[in-house]
């Protein structure tokens, strides 16, 4: 009988099997407090054909495969394994950029394909893609969005996927199907390139929504072997302008006005010790940084391209600035050293050396959910209170807020750093990452994204969506190999 | 199937006599649809008749009336303001109780800070777009316009229409939504089910909305949608619409903050040119090709005389023989409308400066005629509020969409001149209203922010001619022909078609399918969440084992 | 005409639903976009125009047959005709209201009559009014006034009052200002007195056709035998039945000018002046007979013909009846030209107001619904803020005076004539 080893193997190439014990410990945890388990191989599939068959093979031996496709450092657990004896899939080989269509505004690219690396790619189409908040050079986009990472133009943010469009999917049975439009074609992208089709809608096919079952499913649904993602116009005027205020309530006037306009395209809320980290370049500087700081700030990016680019800046800089002035507030080209420059490398670039998350202390945690406008000063003082019982500075907290769906809805994400190697600090976070997730989920914020212990917090209050889901689950991984453990799976 | 008196009176018990009727005149007019004279025997204008219609005023209601028909075994079918065949029961010999949304009829909550509004399923859109356009907000109108459901649209149909290019596909605005599954199972959806409000239509984790639509709804063929979030757009014009003039065409000034075109260009080239150079540009609010609905032949002369009050249908005829109105065809021949909307006066400045570098570029141009006041106010007012759209049956109350395959504007003007071709070929019978090849519309985008467009080809015919009917179904079959000729797929045609088929043919239909992953995974969540099959086909499956014939 | 003349109008009814609401670019909020009063009553779409053009299909094809609840969806409906309005928005073809005449008239041939009208109208075979009383009394509202009596001499005018304003106490008053405004205009104006008959309108919008040919033929004659040139009338009923119903059913066209018409005129050229001030708000209700419905006549006798290959016209070409050319402006024209008198709108008004409740014989058989009707205006004509609620029809006035009774309304039902008999101080109060 063939054992484990030999199978993978036979599928992936022993170039591509690794079990060597320091790689296998390094997938056993991540930058989350998630319990560790160390998986049992990484397998690193190049094509489609690999990929379906290790999920065919995964279900005839019951093995729990997780898919990631981005490099170290993770965030929030979901490639950690939660049930013993899993493969790591790694799709980082998969890195083929199939398409770039100019004119359809349009790219399909494999699971392996990272920010740093597209980004060059359309540069020399014209092109760029709305990005997430700083994103390491080894993340992945395709990741990225299906785990509906916001990005940071609301005004393109139609719907929590965008710019994600349809996807190639080895789904938990192993069979092969596509979303959306593309799932009404040929089983072929050539095919459907020949025919025209552009796999620009992600609805479908027919009345399911396949696309959407697989975001925020980190991996436990099916595997995407390519992703079709609309992109835009890289603008070739671009300037950054600053909107301070002592208290997060002084900007909401102004945030709900400017995401309701639709005016700018990088609309971003920070407080203080978020923006430092997230310009500065060595450890130690952020703190200091942040002193000078203003204790909140939106960031607001206006780009120009196609016709009159310079025109569109200045248009929207007087409509902007007539903005904050109605609200009392003012509109600053820099602030404390920090201007357009520097924000042009951390939103259209990716972060530099180490991430900016643990440049400071080494670890990090991450308290996020989604809410309205309204309600993210009452979460704050949540997770803030609770930091204070436990002695956590909260000057030390970096708060985010994304405006997300043209600003219906806001992603609040608050980083805790903490030194990993301080085992009274390590508690300490765990402690308040704990209470103030359960305090927060008591106040109505939507953990969207249940990572981790959140999984059980969310579906433990939400029968329903936990009666759907495993029902979904049943359908397209009956046996349950992909990611089991996590959710609600 | 006899259904025992016992469910009617348990209904009844639930309801209240009053909301409750099995009177065969009253349930004619349900059974009475559009379109159905295309599909069913004998030319006739009735889909099945239902077994009652009842009228539920809250989701509890409706949980319990469909509690009752599981017992039973009575189907369901919901409908809301219908105005297709496909939303009247589907089969003759299967007691179908059609739940009439209409007292279901509270906009619930208008947050207007963080803009969206709750509704429930008998809310049309006008309703929703007054009140929130008080509060400089909009909503996106679907094609088929204002007198239509939102929650319809959003949860159980398609949503697309002149506004999507900037507010949105409904599928993208839909937040938190609430379904009744066949089964009598209350699903909320997105934020709502986490007792998290109606702000966001995703997860919690994978989306449990992806279950619910897809490309298309189940157009109540799965339960019944109740209520939804929807989210809104800005709105930078007047608080309250205030129309002038005499009906029919009311005109809306023109607020200083929008402009108003229908553009002109040459050929179907330069057509794609310049929508893509408005999409790359980003500009425009409201984006439709919605004139030509009157075939290109006969719009110019048509939409003029609508203009006057006093105007008939022969003085359309005589315009058509007018050498100013000729010139004017020919200029509008291949056109679109255009509005325009900045939040500030240098902001609309600068995109008619964009917009004219655009025309230049390209060679299209602003149709002179129609961009003069008195027509571009009737522009605004039937593309802002979309309550004209009951004009797609202007000429003698038949139309029938064919085509209206989506893709990029490359792909759909390639399709363009062959549904033009094929209908100056079908109009030849003379059965079929004659108003040349060119009758299509369709909507700036069908995707949210641009990209994708459909060329709905409007096909109009007399439905009270059994002639002019078998024309219209004619040219159904013969834009199918052409479409496999050409090796396109399939268009609306084929939709409005399959209602009238059987189960096998429908069948056989979705086995050619070249992925047929999600057919099975359709069929599982039917049997999951309609374990009784009282929902019907319009939410496609197969059934487990059956194969098709020829294998 | 028969039902089936209209069997091609219901197989081109495409269920869109737009009789239910006005017209929708006129639409200012949520509450107020409905249009049809018998669908917000009945609630199932039979009780649209759209839904009477198939009740008539399945009737006609003998799908089903007239019940109770059949009865009651045909004639529940105030035959307001904003059904018509709203269609004709965007169809040249269809003619919804004249269908559900038509509709009725089959019905009560047949037999399916409702039974609360009956009386009714066995009141108007005898004693020739809607309101059952003896005929002998009709004139007695002018008892006090020196008014020409047509029997004996003639006049250039004659003042129709109508069946409301001749019996009902408290709304005579109206008729008799009217005399007195057109006295001091100096026109020479008679009445019938007790040999004026009902118009006959309201009995056939009710379905009874024969009933308002016998009193269109009373009436026709004794103006015949006076030597009248010009009917005026205060109410809106017998305007739209002496304009729009006699000359296509009984071939005479005769000058009818409604007293607010004639008001506006007589301002207008100098022969009325306002001279007391009536301060008020008001807002005004137009009378479905009036506005939508009270356009001018065109003779047509045609056919239907297809142009365009398949698109309706007809030859020769057929009068629209959009609406939108009723009397709107005129009884504006009077109320702003009122010292004192602040207008403002309800936000359904001229051809998308909201109907009264009374019309279609709503009022005589069916007064649940004509209240739920009229407490919906009423409703609609507190928002603006108004003092009092203005209209010209003693219909209307009727219904809402005994709405605002019910509902403890504070609004002031008034006619416009009675605020230019005030401004002429020439009223006489109730």
């Amino acid at each position: 009988m063939e054992t484990r080893r030999e199978a993978l193997v036979r599928i992936v190439g022993s170039e591509n099997l690794v079990d060597d014990p320091a790689v296998l410990a390094s997938h056993a945890k991540d930058e989350s407090l998630v319990s560790p388990l160390r998986p049992w191989f990484v397998v690193r599939p190049g094509n489609t054909d690999e990929v379906r068959k290790l999920v065919l093979w995964a279900n005839e031996t019951g093995t729990p495969l997780v898919a990631m496709s981005s490099g170290p450092p993770h965030f929030h657990g979901d490639t950690v394994p939660s049930a013993p004896e899993a493969v790591i899939v790694d799709l980082g080989r998969m890195k083929a950029i199939k398409r770039i269509d100019r004119r359809n505004r349009i790219a399909v690219i494999e699971p392996g394909v990272t920010y740093s690396e597209l980004d060059v790619a359309l540069t020399d189409f014209g092109l760029c893609i709305p990005r997430p908040l700083s994103p390491r050079p080894n993340k992945s986009v395709v990741a990225s969005l299906l785990e509906r990472q916001p990005t940071l133009v609301p005004r393109l943010h139609h719907s929590f996927p965008e710019p994600l469009r349809t996807c190639g999917v080895v789904w938990g049975t192993g069979e092969i199907a596509f979303t959306g439009e593309a799932g009404g074609g040929p089983l072929s992208l050539e095919d459907q390139w020949s025919r025209g089709m552009a796999q620009l809608d992600p609805k479908g096919p027919l009345m399911t929504d396949l696309m959407r079952l697989l975001t925020g499913a980190q991996g436990s649904m099916g595997i995407v072997v390519w992703a079709s993602v609309r992109l835009q116009l890289l603008p070739t005027v671009h300037r950054y302008s600053f909107v301070p205020a002592r208290e997060i309530g002084d900007l909401l006037e102004f945030l709900c006005k400017l995401e309701r306009t639709r005016l700018g395209d990088e609309v971003v809320l920070l407080n203080a010790a978020q923006l430092a980290r997230l310009v500065a370049k060595e450890a130690g500087e952020a703190a200091r940084m942040a002193v000078g700081l203003p204790r909140w700030c939106v960031v607001v990016g206006l780009g120009g391209a196609a016709f009159f680019p310079e025109d569109r800046v200045a248009v929207a800089e007087k409509d902007l600035e007539a903005l904050a002035l109605a609200c009392g507030l003012r509109l600053l080209p820099g602030l404390s050293g920090i201007g357009s420059a520097e924000l042009a490398r951390t939103f259209r670039g990716c972060c530099e050396g180490e991430h900016w998350k643990l440049r400071e202390k080494g670890g990090a945690t991450e308290i996020l959910f989604l809410t309205t406008l309204d309600k993210v000063p009452g979460f704050i003082d949540t997770v803030n209170a609770v930091a204070r019982t436990h002695g956590y500075p909260t000057g030390a907290i970096g708060v985010y807020v994304q405006p997300q769906h043209t600003g219906t809805a806001q992603h609040v994400e608050l980083t805790l750093p903490f030194d990993p190697a301080q085992r009274a600090e390590v508690d300490a976070v765990r402690a308040i990452h704990d209470q103030a997730s359960r305090a927060l989920v008591a106040q109505g914020a939507y953990f969207s994204r249940p990572y981790g212990t959140w999984a059980d917090l969310v579906y433990s209050r939400d029968a329903t969506a936990r009666s759907v889901l495993r029902t979904v689950k049943g359908i397209v991984d009956p046996k349950n190999i992909l990611n089991p453990g996590k959710l609600c799976f | 199937m006899e259904i025992p008196r016992e469910a009617y009176q348990a209904i009844e018990d639930i309801v209240g006599k009053d909301n409750l009727t099995d009177d065969p005149a009253l349930l004619d007019s349900y059974a009475f649809q559009w379109l159905a004279e295309l599909v069913r025997p004998n030319r006739s204008h009735y889909m099945p008749r239902p077994w009652a219609v009842v009228m539920p005023i809250t989701t509890e209601e409706v949980q319990a009336v469909t509690k009752v028909c599981n017992k039973y075994k009575i189907g369901i079918k919901p409908i809301s303001t219908g105005w297709y065949h496909w939303a009247a029961p589907l089969k003759d010999d299967v007691p179908t109780l059609q739940f009439d949304m209409r007292r279901m009829n509270r906009i619930i909550e208008i947050d207007e800070k963080n803009r969206y509004a709750v509704v429930e399923a008998g809310v049309i859109v006008a309703q929703l777009q007054a009140e929130v356009m008080r509060r400089g907000l909009n909503v996106n109108i679907i094609g088929a316009g204002c007198s239509t459901s939102i929650v319809a649209s959003a949860c159980a149909y398609f949503g697309s229409g002149p506004s999507t290019y900037y507010m949105g596909h409904n599928s993208d605005n839909l937040l938190g939504q609430e379904w009744v599954a066949p089964s009598g199972e209350i699903v909320r959806a997105g934020s709502l089910s986490s007792d998290c409000g109606w702000f966001c239509g995703e997860g919690p984790g994978p989306s449990v909305r992806g279950v619910l639509r897809g490309h298309m709804g189940s157009r109540g063929g799965l339960g019944v949608f109740t209520k939804c979030a929807i989210k809104l757009a800005p709105w930078e014009g007047p608080p309250l619409l205030e129309p002038q003039g005499p009906p029919p065409a009311y005109r809306l000034p023109i607020h200083e903050n929008f402009r108003v075109y229908t553009i002109g260009t040459p050929n179907w080239d330069a057509w794609a040119d310049t929508y893509y150079e408005i999409y790359d540009n980003g500009i425009g609010y409201i984006f439709h090709r919605q004139f030509n609905l009157a075939g290109a032949d006969l719009a110019a002369a048509l939409w003029l005389t609508y203009l006057d009050p006093k105007g008939t249908m022969n003085d359309v005829e005589k315009a058509t023989q007018d050498p100013a109105v000729q010139a004017i065809t020919e200029r509008a021949r291949i056109s679109f409308q255009l509005i325009l909307q900045g939040r500030s006066r240098a902001d609309i400045e600068l995109q008619d400066k964009i917009l004219d570098a655009i025309l230049q570029k390209t060679g299209a141009f602003k149709v002179e005629r129609f961009c003069e006041q008195d027509f571009a106010e009737f522009t605004n007012m039937y593309l802002q509020r979309l309550g004209h759209k009951h004009c797609n049956f202007i000429w003698v109350g038949g139309y029938m969409g064919s085509w209206m395959q989506g893709g990029t504007p490359d792909f759909a003007k390639q399709y363009a001149p062959i549904a033009i071709a094929g209908f100056y070929r079908d109009q030849k019978s003379h059965k079929l209203v004659e108003c040349g090849g060119d009758a299509l519309m369709g909507a700036g985008s069908t995707l949210t922010g641009g990209g994708y467009f459909g060329l709905e080809q409007f096909v109009s015919y007399d439905p009270a001619d059994n002639d002019s009917i078998d024309a219209c179904v004619k040219h159904m079959e013969d834009a199918i022909a052409d479409c496999k000729q050409h090796n396109l797929p399939l268009g609306k045609e084929h939709h409005y078609l399959s209602i009238g088929w059987t189960d096998e043919e429908i069948w056989e239909g979705l086995a050619k399918m070249p992925q047929q992953f999600v057919l099975r995974f359709q069929s599982k969540i039917k049997e999951a969440f309609d374990p009784n099959s009282l929902g019907d086909r319009n939410y496609p499956t197969i059934p487990e084992g059956w194969a098709p014939s020829h294998r | 005409m028969a039902l089936e003349d209209f069997r091609a109008d219901a197989l081109r009814c495409t269920r869109c639903t737009y009789c239910r609401w006005i017209p929708f670019d006129h639409v200012k909020s949520a509450r107020f976009a409905r249009g049809c009063p018998s669908i917000e009553y009945g609630k199932f779409h039979a009780y649209t125009a759209g839904g009477r053009y198939v009740t008539a299909l399945s009737l006609m094809d003998g799908r089903s047959q007239v019940t109770d609840k059949v009865r009651d969806s045909v004639f529940q409906c105030n035959m307001c005709g904003l059904c018509d309005v709203s269609c004709k928005i965007c169809r040249y073809d269809m003619e919804p209201l004249s269908a559900m005449r038509e509709l009725r008239f089959t019905l009560v041939q047949q037999g399916h009559e409702v039974p609360q009208a009956k009386p009714v109208i066995e009141g108007l075979r005898k004693q020739h009014n809607m309101l059952r009383k003896p005929a002998a009394e009709r004139g007695q509202w002018a008892a006090d006034l020196r008014v020409k009596n047509l029997a004996t001499e003639p006049a250039k005018y004659a003042f129709h009052a109508g069946c409301r304003y001749s019996f009902d106490g408290d709304l005579g008053h109206v008729a008799r200002t009217s005399i007195r405004i057109l006295q001091k205009a100096g026109l020479d104006v008679g009445i019938l007195g007790a040999r004026e008959s009902c118009c006959g309108g309201r009995a056939f919008n009710m379905g009874y056709r024969d009933e308002m040919e016998a009193r269109a033929s009373q009436n026709l004659r004794a103006w015949r035998t006076a030597g009248i040139e010009t009917v005026v009338t205060p109410c809106s009923d017998c305007y739209h039945a002496f304009k729009r119903i006699y000359p296509p059913e009984t071939g005479v066209e005769l000058k009818v000018v409604h007293m607010v018409e004639l008001i506006a005129e007589l301002v207008k050229n100098g022969r009325l002046r306002f001279s007391r001030s009536v301060p008020m708000r008001v807002t005004y209700h137009d009378p479905c007979k009036l506005g939508r419905q009270g356009e001018a006549y065109v003779p047509w006798n045609g056919k239907e013909k297809k142009i365009f290959g398949q698109a309706v016209a007809y030859d020769p070409p057929r009068p629209r009846y959009s609406g939108a050319f009723g009397v709107y402006e005129l009884p504006r024209d009077v109320l702003r030209a009122i010292p004192g008198i602040e207008l403002v709108e309800m936000e359904r008004i001229r051809e998308y107001a909201w109907c009264c409740g009374a019309g279609g014989g709503v009022y005589e058989s069916y007064p649940e619904f004509a209240q739920m009707t009229a407490n919906d205006r009423l409703e609609e004509a507190e928002a603006t803020g108004a003092d009092a609620l203005v209209s010209a029809c003693p219909w209307c006035e009727r219904n809402f005076t005994d709405a605002t009774a019910g509902n403890g309304s504070k609004l002031q039902v008034l006619d416009i004539v009675t605020l230019a008999g005030r401004a002429l101080e020439l009223e006489e109060e109730n």
